[in-house]
This record gives C-alpha cells, structure tokens and sequence, in this order.
C-alpha cells in the first residue's frame, strides 16, 4: 500500500504550527495536550516550560530528524512514537538500578561524592537520592529490582551498632571482634550468649527500620524534581530474600505504605511489586509467606503492590536460585527486561531504550467487515499491511538506536559515570555511549486488540473463541517478527502490551474522525489497553484472567492483567488473595486487582464513597472527596482532576467483577 | 418466587468471591432499609427455570467462587422455593458453601423443626441474622448493616444448640 500523506514543507504552514504550539500551552487552551500525562500538571508554570520544551522537540523531530516514512505512518495513524520529544536528542527509556553496586562503592551525584552508607536509615535516605539522580539521565521510570537484597547488609550494619551498643548499655560482655563472624540477626548464638543486648537490638533495628522505609516513602512522594512537578517514576521490586534483615526491609516497606503519608493517605510513588515464588512465599509453611499476605493486606488498602510472577514460564527460563539479579521485575508500568542476547542475563544496569506502538484498530478497520465493504475480513491484506507498518516501526526504532548511541557519555552523566547502566563507568565523559545500549531492548508495541478483532470479524476476543484464536495468531505473528529481526539485527527486540496513557485517546479521536463512530470498535473514547478484554465487557474473574494469560507468554518487553472489583476489597481478605493466586496459577506474569479508592477530606474515612460519606454524611458538593483510581500501571491523585478525557472515560466504563 | 438481583461475582456479601442471587419479598419493614422496593414479592423478574439453569451454569464454571450468597428481600419467606433451589444446585455442582441474609435471628427460625424455614438454614454454612436497625446502623461492619446483626456459623451452632459465632478463615 501506497503511505497516504506527503509531508509538507511549506514554511507558512511550518510557521503557523509552531505560533500555535506556544499558544496553546500559554493560555492552558488546550487541555488534551497539557493532561496527556496523568503525573504533570500542565496547567502549572513549571508544566508549561515543560510542554513548550516537548511540544517543540516532537514538532523539530517530525519535520526534521525522523525517517519519513515513520513521519507518515504517525500521520497515518498506525504507528505511534512514544516519548517523541526525547527522539532526537537520544534518550533512553527505563532502567534496573544497581542499588547493591552503588550503595556499596559511594556514588558521585555530580556535585560531590557520597560514602557508602552505614546504617539502614542513611541507606533508604540515599535510595532516593540516587532514584533522583538517575531520574534525571533518562525519561522513563527508575526501577530498584531487588531492594530487599540491596538493603539487607544495611539492617545488618544498623543490627551490629545496635548490638555493640546493647552489650555497653547491660554490661553483658565484649564481642571477641577477632573471632566474631559477621553479626547479624539470624545469629542465635549471639542471642544466647547476649540475650539482653540481642533483644535490644533488634528491637532497636525493627523501629529504624521502619523509620527508614517511612521516610523513602515520603521521599519518593514529595521530590518534585521532573518537570512539571512530577516525582520521580520510580519502581520497587521485593519479596523473595529470606534473610531476617531482608524481611525485615519487605515488612517495613510494606507496614509504612498501610500506614500512608502525612494525613494517611495512600502513597502514589514508588509503585510496588511483590515477587512471588512458589517454595519462597506462597504456601503456609515457606519462608516469606506471612509477607505475601502482608503484601495482599498492603494491595487491598492501598493498591500497591502488584504481583510479579517468577513463576510463570517466560519469567522462570532464566531465573537462577541464589542470584536475585535473575528474578522477573518490572520498571513501572510493566516494561520487562531479562534475556539479552549477548549474555547479560540480569536485570539490574539496563533497561528498555524506546518502543513504538501499532494501532491495530486502524488496520482492522481497513481490511475487516464492520465497515460493510466486505463479507469476509481480507487477512491477507491485514498481514500485508501489518508488515509494512512493522517494518516502519522497527526502521524508527533503529533510527532512534543509532541517535541514542551516538550521544557523548556526559550526557547521561550520573548513569554512565556511576555505571548504572552496567559499563558506563569506563567511558569517557565524551566518549559516545555506542554498543553498550545493546543490551537494552527495543520494542514494538501494540493497543487495541479488541477493537481490532471487532472490526475484522465482528467479535472480540473476548466474545467468540474463533475470533480469540485468531486474536492469538496475530499476536504470536508480531512476537515472531520481533524474533526474527533480533536475528537480522542482533539487538534485543521485544513485543510490549503498550500501556498507552497518553495514546489511548488519541488514535481513537483520529481514527473516529475518519470513519465516524463505530459500535464497538470507534464508538467510545479510548481504544482497549494492549490485549485486555475490553473493561466494559461482561465477564467473570476467571475468565478474564484465563483469556489474557496467554498473551503474557508472548509479550516479553512487558504486560499486565488486571481485574476490577467494586465493594471494599479490605474487607474481605479472602477474595482478593484467592484472585491473586489464582491469576498465578494460571502463568499471568504481571498481576493487580483494581478497586476503588475514596477518602472523605471532612473526616478522613478512606474506602467506598457514593456522594455521601458514609462516615460523616458529608455530601460529596459540600467536602471533596478525593478518587484514586489506577491508570496504565501508575496511580494518580485524584482521577478527575489529572485524568485525560480518554482515560476518565475508561474509568468510568470499567465493569466491575462484582456487584 | 421473583429474584430482583443477581450478581455472578461479588466480594460484599461474605467471604471470598461469591455469586449473589436476591430474593423479592420481605415483611421485615425495618426503617432505613437500603432497598425497600424488594419487600414487594412481584418486584423483581420471575426464577423461571431457564433463569435458573442459567446460574448454576455460572457458579458451576467459575473455578474462582467460594460459593453463593442469597439475600433479599428475605429468603426465608420464600423458604420452601429456595431450599428446592439450594438442593438442584447441589446436585449439579456438587459440595457448595452458602451463606443466607435474613432478618429473623437464628432463635426465631429455630424454634420449630419442622418448618421450612428450618430446613432451609439447615442446608445453608453461614447465616447473617437480624432486622436492620438504622439506630445501630455502621458502614465499617463486615457483610452487615447494622451492628445487632450477627455472623452465625449455622453447622456449629445447630450442633451446640446455641449461637456459635463464625470466625474468618483468613484474616488481615
């Protein structure tokens, strides 16, 4: 197929655009652009300088920098350029960080180095610091893999303190420091021969602990340090060390998200991720279970944390017992890095470099039957199609790699100096970044299964089981081209579950301009994240969870499945870990449960608010009560407030596996 | 018999993930009833068989439910309908726990044997007992309204001969 639109070059037109970029963003005109991103408040000064930056960039890059096919393919609607306004200038995406290396060897944030930490307290305070650092070096989210490892030896050192302390303070005895070992809190015969001091000390580790894991949650809350106001997007993954003092790390992180932020409320940031290992935390009698059902209590009042599966098959290939730096994390929303093929089989020191995602709707709609052009939807035509489009969203992935690579070191200074990209530290500061990025993963992803489906054959994937298999081929179908060209190109290519916060809108408003509203297909606001069943589609818990599970298996840049439950999921414990395990069980790789959460500014009762408070009865006109919703992954504050239209609308479509 | 609600999964009334089926009528009266147009017994649509079958089809595919709450209304003025239900379920699905809302007390309904209304409680696991009483009204009570109401273990008790309270079998 011919590609539709030229791309124009006149300088009237050229300039018209750019005046009328700047004054969209100056007077807040137009809200779409200013909410795209549900974390930055674009209406603030800070935001503005933000937008007027981006909007710029993305407009410089179109005209400018990007191949042209790639151009008009987003002119076409099919594909869609993620992060537009980081392309020319080499961004990379999203990262794992070395906590364990950098807390260990002291870091340099740029303006002066930093000692290894020697208490826990110190350590989480540094946590944020270097999420902070690293934030800035890279425009997606900042992810700590394994922070109940990486913490562990701080607790320890805070333990031993507190133990040279305790045997002072009882007069119990002197540690033969020669011959001691390593103290720590898993030594009983410590706590026989000092049982004062021992118990002194731990009593003494549990509060800093949990003091410490209090203040990275505020931290995480409260460092407005992105553009626009927004906090870092930061990520943390735990569950599966063993250790006391590893334990001890997951219960505080876990306790101080229940507790809240200063007036109790639920923390947005760091999203958190429960690993979950059979042998590790899922039965009664393995070590960390009383944690995983912590982290269930956690979920239940406060939507963090998700559940990470190392489990399921595509996680557990390349899980390695002993090394945590193996174990299935996410960097956010959901993206994924683990297998990379020149060996660095870890997470931590990379991540994703960028993704591209596909309007599967668009393609559909072209070569199926809703529109009444044909009888028969024409695959033949679809796959040709698809190909082509493919092919464009991999040249601008490659495109994008090549400016990515050629940027000097410095420019990521804190990541390549620190070596949080795992090499970085043996560049120069101008030398360019070049192969080391191979190890990061590109992505194709996709949105709109569902309405894609619809279009071809008339159901979704969710309605009709032929219509799922084919739902299913397609899929397998772009996870097998990514393969293939990470042969051609030896580069890590991987197919993603695009979130698509800001794009779920947008190519439905276009598309729905072009071919008018279409029941099922173009008729709502937003497309269909990534291969979910559609939100307001009548469906059981199970089933949901059984339909979408295959996917996760082909997805290897990354995928979530959700469900949504409507009644105060903390009441009722018993539901909300059955659906959990049972979405293990059934290889889901990335898991949470969506329930509503409203808090009564006038009295502070958090759970289920109609317009009155049923604590209070204070009327939702008189007091405001503020709504958390979660969208793509990230929580926001109030969703009717931060929300783009597209994204209000899913909320409220949302059905409810429940009443 | 009408059912006025029925709700294939739900985590509000009782523990763990269960389908919910609302029972029409009710000559409770209790002032401040969330739902007073399921006091009416034509209120609702008719539980004809297809409707029915359509249910247990539901509860017998979903691998996720503890088991089925019925409510109302109150059952129990439909007692004998609804025990016949209960024992067409079972016989499809095999072992299923049931808990039942009513707004008798557990005394009330066992104070004769013979009744239907025993036989009913008699088939069903839990039973969540007691008129509302918008007085003793508390929204952070767990699966009731009002906090006279209470959480019965109908095995245990039927057993002792007196109110056995029913414990969570998992808890936060």
């Amino acid at each position: 197929m011919a590609l539709l639109n030229p791309i124009y070059t006149d300088r009237e037109v050229m300039l018209d655009e750019v005046i009328t970029l700047g004054e969209e963003i100056v007077e807040s005109r137009n809200l779409e652009v200013l909410r795209e991103n549900a974390n930055l408040n674009g209406e603030s000064f800070s935001g503005k300088m933000s937008k007027f930056g981006s909007e710029y960039a993305k407009w410089y890059a179109e005209h400018f920098v990007m191949p042209k096919r790639l151009v008009q393919s987003i002119k076409d609607n099919i594909v869609y350029v993620h992060d537009l306004d980081q392309y020319a200038i080499g961004t990379t995406n999203c990262i794992f960080i070395p906590f364990d290396k950098l807390l260990r060897e002291g870091f340099n944030t740029g303006n002066g180095s930093v000692r290894p930490p020697n208490s826990i307290m110190t350590a989480m305070a540094l946590v944020a610091i270097i999420f902070q650092s690293q934030q800035n070096s890279q425009y997606g989210g900042v992810s700590a893999n394994k922070i109940d490892f990486d913490l562990a030896p701080y607790v320890r050192k805070t333990f031993s303190k507190n133990l040279i302390k305790g045997l002072e303070y009882f007069e119990e005895g002197d540690l033969d420091s020669t011959n001691v070992g390593e103290i720590s809190m898993s030594r009983s015969d410590l706590q026989e021969l000092y049982p004062k001091a021992f118990k002194f000390a731990t009593k003494e580790t549990k509060s800093e602990t949990l003091q410490a894991a209090e203040s990275l949650i505020h931290n995480l809350n409260t460092m407005s340090s992105r553009a626009g106001g927004q906090i870092p997007f930061t990520s943390i993954n735990y569950g599966t060390d063993t250790s006391p003092e590893g334990q001890l790390v997951i219960d505080s992180l876990l306790t101080a998200t229940m507790r809240g932020l200063g007036n109790g409320e639920t923390p947005i940031f760091p999203i958190q991720i429960f690993k979950c290992k059979q042998g590790v935390n899922q039965a009664p009698d393995e070590p960390n279970y009383s944690l995983f059902l912590k982290a269930a209590e956690c979920s239940a009042k406060r939507l963090y944390p998700n559940f990470a599966n190392l489990d399921a098959p595509l996680n557990l290939m390349y899980y390695k017992a002993g090394d945590p730096d193996t174990e299935f994390a996410t960097m956010g929303c959901r993206t994924r890095v683990l297998s990379d093929r020149f060996g660095r089989n870890h997470l931590s020191g990379k991540g994703n470099l960028s993704f591209n995602t596909m309007n599967l709707v668009k393609l559909g709609l072209e070569h199926g039957i809703v529109l009444g052009q044909r009888k028969v939807a024409d695959e033949r035509g679809f796959y040709r199609e698809l190909d082509l489009y493919l092919d464009i969203a991999l040249e601008g992935l490659l495109h994008r790699f090549n400016i990515q690579k050629a940027q000097k070191a410095k420019a990521s200074d804190f990541m390549m100096r620190e070596g949080v990209w795992e090499g970085g530290e043996h560049l120069h500061p101008e030398e360019p970044v070049g192969d080391l990025l191979k190890h990061g993963s590109l992505s194709i992803g996709f949105i709109g299964l569902a309405e894609c489906m619809k279009a071809m054959y008339g159901k979704h994937h969710g309605e009709d089981s032929n219509v799922y298999n084919k739902a299913y081929e397609l899929i397998s179908y772009m996870r097998n081209y990514c393969d293939r060209q990470s042969e051609r190109h030896n580069l890590n290519i991987t197919l993603f579950a695009t979130p698509a916060e800001g794009l779920s809108g947008k190519f439905t408003k276009r598309d729905k301009a072009t071919y008018g509203a279409i029941a099922g297909v173009t008729d709502r606001e937003y497309y269909t994240n990534s291969f979910h069943i559609p939100v307001y589609y009548s469906i059981s818990a199970a089933k949901k969870i059984e339909l979408e599970s295959a996917f996760h298996g082909l997805c290897n840049a990354g995928a979530i499945s959700y469900i949504e439950l409507n009644g105060n999921a903390r009441s009722n414990p018993a539901a909300f870990l059955q659906i959990i395990q049972y979405a293990l069980s059934q290889q889901v790789s990335y898991f949470s449960i969506n329930h509503p959460i409203d808090r009564c500014s006038a009295c502070g009762f958090e759970g289920i608010i109609g317009a009155t408070c049923p604590s209070c009865n204070s009327h939702e006109n008189d007091v405001h009560i503020r709504r958390l919703r979660r969208v793509t992954g990230y929580l926001t504050g109030d969703y009717q407030t931060r929300f783009n239209a597209a994204k209000q609308a899913e909320v409220r479509d949302r059905l409810k596996h429940n009443t | 018999m009408n059912i006025c609600g029925y709700y294939p999964e739900s985590i509000n009334e009782g523990e763990g993930l269960r389908a919910s089926i609302f029972i029409s009528g009710c000559r409770h009266f209790c002032k401040g009833c969330f739902s007073p147009a399921t006091w009416n017994f034509n209120y609702g649509d008719p539980f004809t068989k297809e409707r029915e079958a359509e249910i247990i089809d539901d509860i017998k595919n979903n691998p996720l439910l503890s088991g089925l709450t019925i409510l109302g209304g109150d059952p129990f003025f439909s007692a004998a309908e609804v025990s016949a239900f209960i024992d067409r379920l079972r016989q499809q699905v095999g072992p299923i726990s049931i808990w039942i809302y009513s707004g008798y007390t557990f005394e009330e309904i066992t104070e004769n044997p013979e009744s239907p209304e025993y036989e009913l409680l008699r088939r069903c696991q839990v039973l969540v007992d007691g008129r509302f009483v918008e007085e003793l009204r508390d929204p952070s009570l767990r699966y009731c309204g009002s906090s006279n109401q209470r959480l019965i273990d109908i095995t245990q008790s039927l057993i002792l001969g007196k109110v056995s309270i029913w414990q969570p079998t998992f808890s936060f």
